[in-house]
């Protein structure tokens, strides 16, 4: 297949289709990653991830839907590790569940903050599971509605993590 | 597989295109390991009924009379997981 982006590693797509035939999606539209503002030390910085962390008494993400779940969990920035698990089938939890910060540096970033390395966090991080089969759905509802609460939380550094 | 690839195999009656797509689902990517755990859920929810024990037929006959045809299939789906984690035989990374 032709890579259509810079943002892609080399033969992904190929790897992908030997396990999911007919899961190509194509990329066109290519995408530069903003430039920041003002100084990471100044700015405050949101954590969007897939790896389905949540606050333990929410809904459990859908692991079980065949075409996936496209909702996502507000997580507070201030929140211990202890007060969130894990809802997840396809990835290795066993590490994460011994040390949230494996898969969600909450207690990482916390301190950044604390010692200024980065300006501050906002309220909430971002989660969601990343096992969806309808990608144009993803884009149009998930991505869009994560996009658009980064954006009311004053977010001027967005950190993308896949589980 | 994506969406489209399922809904094009809809259209076409390609249903071993269907049924190997939820094996992969089932077996998380492994084909031969969702089959597995098919069987396994089958066999895990015939056991408790060996022995006729009470079950709430009241509750089964409302849940398919009333609820969609969606709901009820997602329900399959969630009770597929819930007897294969009954049987203690786990295969998957991570959690329900």
């Amino acid at each position: 297949m032709m890579e259509t982006s810079k943002q892609l590693h080399p033969g992904l797509w190929d790897t992908i289709n030997e396990r999911y035939p007919g899961s190509m999606i194509t990329k066109d539209d290519y995408v530069p990653l903003a430039k920041l503002g003002k100084p990471v030390a100044e700015s405050r910085l949101a954590f969007v991830s897939s790896a389905g962390v949540q606050p333990k008494g929410t809904l459990p993400f859908d692991v079980a839907h065949p075409v996936g779940d496209y909702n996502f969990r507000r997580v507070p920035s201030s929140s211990e590790p202890s007060e969130l698990e894990i809802h997840q089938l396809k990835y290795p939890t066993v590490g994460a569940n011994r040390d949230r910060n494996v898969i969600l540096p909450i207690e990482r970033l916390q301190e950044l903050a604390r010692e200024g390395v980065i300006g501050g966090l906002t309220p909430n991080f971002y989660s969601f599971i990343g096992y969806n089969m309808d990608p144009e759905r993803l884009e149009r509802t998930l991505a869009e509605e994560i996009a658009e609460a980064v954006a009311d939380d004053g977010t001027e550094i967005a950190l993308l993590a896949p589980a | 597989m994506s969406l489209k690839y399922l809904k094009d195999a809809v259209a076409a009656g390609d249903t071993e295109k269907l049924i190997r797509y939820v094996r992969l689902h089932l077996g998380d990517g492994n084909e031969e390991a969702g089959r597995r755990e098919i069987d396994n859920a089958w066999v895990e929810a015939l056991k408790p009924l060996l022995d006729v024990p009470p079950t709430d037929r009241e509750f089964i006959h409302e849940t398919l009379s009333t609820k969609d045809h969606a709901t009820l299939a997602h329900l399959f789906f969630d009770l597929h997981f819930y007897l294969v984690k009954r049987s203690g035989e786990w295969i998957h990374d991570g959690n329900l």
